[in-house]
């Protein structure tokens, strides 16, 4: 009967395909504590991600590129915001997005939650996913962002602001929004000012709202504020 | 009642149940009433999914003040989005499933009562989670964000529906449009309890999370899809049906074969295995294989000898959606799903736009050609208004397609600014405000269309002039 022969033909190619499948799946398992960094998985991370879903952050944020797309990707976002920012934008995003046409709602997170949620964060941050996202990808540092931090031929201090900076602050249209564009910061501050300015911003501006940025090294700062004070 | 049911194993399959007296039986089992409910509810759920849906386009569109996103969160507006849909559509099915099962097992539902319990639990807990939604009472996983005291009454609910239907068919006729739809609804409760546990790692939680989503609605749902079009195609044109089961199997065949490798087109980036990329890649590309054999099918029968359509709206949705079905999952699902593409549009509105080109032409337009058929039967309804009832099918489908190519507009412009160019996500938004104004005039096109259609499926009178064979 021909029912019968494409009844096995069903079976035949729906097994085939479940075999792979559930095989690829053992595989997953087999690797998945070394791709994602499983000894680091703290029970602070756990309590974070508790958090991540007691509040709903996912209904407006994709992580790892899902959920909803109506704000910022975080898989990376420890890598351009640092915990200090992002504690900040958690707990204070009716004040860091006061300019933005798009608003995040203050989710009333504790100080303890902020902190889990950071270090969450920071664990998601160094899963290896194929270096996703491509806007984030340190490979593929994009054109724009080379343009913005000083063309060909990078400076000290152009790639450390790169890699500390542009999270928050944009040149030229490229890099964040928390922070204030910084294309003629050099007319406000001269070089050894800004670099006072990241280490302790409130010693500059005492209604400075931006974190310290504890993580940069004294190099770095003066080559930053070298770099920053030439965009006039 | 009893009398009816000899009547149906006397009849073919596709002869008008007509009764010698010159009356005629719309219902031919009595039970087959308790798809009513379910279609009425399932309707009006999908009035709610899209009126909330407007706000969601509105927040996308303008700006809106500080202290109404802290009151109104925007996620709580999107849960309650993605869980109507899937709570109407679940609900659909079943009603489907209750009027079908009959008809096919020549035998009455093994217990009226049980159905309408597992009515009651299913739209209960619904309306407990949307509540429960504005209170923070979430698990916080998109579209899975139904609490887990919730989710065990949404598996005693599927177990009693399981059950009844199982019982039904151990008892009567056993069909293979019966057996690939219970295997269909079996394999979609199974699924369901691996999104149910809090996993530690983010990455095998996700892992799962698509064992639901994607084994869903490129699984489980396809084989319930095919089955409840298999049976409508035998009832509405009338040709033989062991042409059509050979059809449902090797179309099933083909949807299983690729959509279970398939699913690695969810795992490229989030740190599983290489391996995937080359698996689902393969795999999901293959996906639309079976979607063109449906199509091709559909219009196979049509040109058929001797075949008459006997019922022009079911007909125009059971084509709408093959087509809807190859738009939304064939075209804008391929589109994206290899790697070297998905690297750039994964998790922007291109997904969006085929997230609703996808749900609506496979989905909502085959529970609206299940509603069309049960319908005016269960009414007692002998003509409906062929045109209104087909403008309506127009007019719904052109809104969603103007909706998801504005939101395709929007994810190309988004990934193009924020993937290529590396600007900043704010940056690519600004650019998009002005197809999301689109995406709301579509909307409420889309709006009207349904409140047309609910209106003429639920409410209208029987349409004046000639009597219809009504199938
Ligand atoms: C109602 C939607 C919404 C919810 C809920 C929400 N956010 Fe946001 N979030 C936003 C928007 C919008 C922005 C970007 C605003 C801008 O850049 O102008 C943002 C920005 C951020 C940023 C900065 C991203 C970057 O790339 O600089 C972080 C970090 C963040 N949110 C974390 C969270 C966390 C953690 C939660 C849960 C506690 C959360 N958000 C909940 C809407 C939301
Ligand atoms: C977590 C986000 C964040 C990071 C990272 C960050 N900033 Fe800021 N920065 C801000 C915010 C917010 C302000 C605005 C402070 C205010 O005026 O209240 C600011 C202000 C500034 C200003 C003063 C601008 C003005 O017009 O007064 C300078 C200069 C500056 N940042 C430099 C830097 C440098 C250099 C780095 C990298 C080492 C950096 N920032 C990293 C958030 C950040
Ligand atoms: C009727 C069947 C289908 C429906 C209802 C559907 C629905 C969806 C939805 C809602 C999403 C988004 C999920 C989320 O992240 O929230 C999605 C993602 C996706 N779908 Fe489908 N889909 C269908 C068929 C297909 C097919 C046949 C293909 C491929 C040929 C496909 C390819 C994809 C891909 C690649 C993604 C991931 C997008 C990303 O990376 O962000 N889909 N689908
Ligand atoms: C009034 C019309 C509608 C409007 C304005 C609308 C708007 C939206 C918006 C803005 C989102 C959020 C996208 C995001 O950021 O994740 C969304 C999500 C979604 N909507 Fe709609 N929608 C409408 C109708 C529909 C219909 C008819 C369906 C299906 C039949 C549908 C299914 C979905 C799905 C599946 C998602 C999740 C998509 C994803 O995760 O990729 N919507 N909708
Ligand atoms: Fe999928």
């Amino acid at each position: 009967m021909v029912n019968k022969k494409a009844f096995y033909i069903f079976l035949a190619g729906t097994l085939t395909s479940l075999a792979i499948f559930l095989g690829l799946t053992w595989d997953t398992h087999r690797q998945v504590d070394a791709l994602t960094n499983a000894d680091k998985l703290s029970e602070q991370v756990v309590a974070g991600k508790r958090v991540w879903e007691k509040k709903n952050c996912n209904l407006c944020h994709t992580i790892l590129g899902f959920g909803v797309y109506y704000a910022p990707d975080v898989t990376k976002v420890h890598k351009r915001i640092g915990t200090e920012g992002i504690k900040q934008v958690v707990l204070q995003p009716e004040v860091v997005f006061k300019d933005s046409f798009r608003k995040m709602p203050n989710l009333g997170v504790t100080e303890q939650e902020a902190t889990d949620l950071a270090a969450f964060l920071e664990w998601v941050s160094k899963i290896d996913n194929h270096d996703w996202p491509p806007q984030d990808s340190e490979e593929r540092m994009s054109a724009a962002e080379r343009r913005a931090t000083g063309g060909a031929g990078l400076s000290r201090g152009a790639a450390a602001f790169q890699q500390n900076c542009i999270g928050c602050h944009s040149i030229g249209g490229a890099g964040g929004s928390i922070g204030p564009a910084l294309d003629t910061i050099g007319a406000t501050y001269d070089a050894a000012t800004v670099a006072a300015y990241i280490a302790e911003p409130t010693s500059v501006d005492p209604q400075s709202t931006m974190p310290p940025q504890t993580t940069v090294s004294d190099d770095d700062r003066s080559a930053i504020g070298e770099f920053l004070a030439k965009q006039q | 009642m009893a009398e009816a049911a000899v009547l149906q194993t006397t009849m073919t399959e596709a002869a008008p149940e007509k009764v010698t007296g010159g009356e005629e039986v719309l219902v031919p089992y009595a039970s087959q009433r308790v798809a009513y409910w379910y279609f009425v509810i399932a309707l009006a759920l999908f009035v709610l999914q899209l009126l909330v849906g407007l706000w969601l386009g509105i927040s996308y569109a303008f700006t809106i003040p500080q202290n109404i996103v802290d009151a109104l969160p925007f996620g709580l507006t999107r849960a309650m989005h993605t869980n109507l849909l899937v709570l109407w559509m679940l609900l659909g099915f079943m009603g489907g499933t209750y009027y079908l099962v009959p008809e096919e097992a020549e035998r009455e539902i093994y217990s009226v009562k049980l159905a309408y319990i597992q009515l009651v639990a299913f739209v209960a807990t619904g309306v407990i989670a949307l509540v429960g939604f504005a209170f923070g009472w979430t698990q916080g996983k998109p579209i899975l964000e139904i609490p887990t005291p919730l989710d065990f009454v949404v598996v005693i609910g599927a177990l009693i529906f399981l059950f009844n239907v199982a019982m039904t068919v151990i008892k009567g006729k056993k069909t293979a449009i019966l057996g690939m739809l219970l295997g269909g609804l079996v394999f979609l409760a199974l699924l369901y309890i691996f999104g149910m546990p809090f996993y530690r790692n983010l990455t095998i939680d996700w892992f799962y999370w698509w064992w639901v989503v994607h084994l869903w609605v490129e699984g489980a749902w396809e084989l319930v899809t095919a089955a409840i079009l298999a049976f409508v195609l035998i009832k509405v044109t009338g040709v033989d049906r062991r042409v059509v089961e050979k059809y449902l199997y090797i179309e099933t065949a083909l949807f299983l074969f690729t959509g279970l490798a398939g699913t690695g087109h969810h795992y490229y980036w989030i740190g599983a295995p290489s391996t995937w990329l080359w698996i689902g890649g393969i795999f999901s590309a293959m996906e639309v294989l079976p979607i063109i054999a449906m199509v091709i099918d559909t219009f196979r029968t049509q040109r058929q000898k001797g075949v008459v359509i006997k019922d022009k709206v079911v007909w125009t949705f059971a084509v709408g959606t093959a087509v809807g079905h190859l738009i939304g999952a064939g075209v804008f699902g391929f589109a994206h799903t290899l790697p070297q593409i998905n690297y750039f549009t994964h998790g922007s509105q291109v997904t969006a736009s085929h997230g609703h080109l996808a749900f609506f032409g496979a989905y909502a337009l085959l529970n609206f050609t299940m509603f069309w058929y049960a319908m005016p039967k269960l009414r007692g309804v002998r003509k409906v208004d062929a045109t209104a009832a087909i403008s309506g099918f127009w007019i719904m489908s052109l809104a969603v397609l103007g909706l998801g190519v504005a939101m395709a507009v929007a994810g190309i412009i988004q990934t193009y600014v924020e993937r290529v160019l590396g600007q900043g996500f704010m940056v690519a938004q600004a650019n998009m405000q002005f197809w999301f104004k689109v995406v709301l005039v579509f909307g409420v096109v889309l709006i009207v269309g349904l409140l047309m259609t609910f209106w003429q499926m639920v409410f209208a009178k029987e349409a004046p002039g000639e009597q219809e064979a009504t199938v």
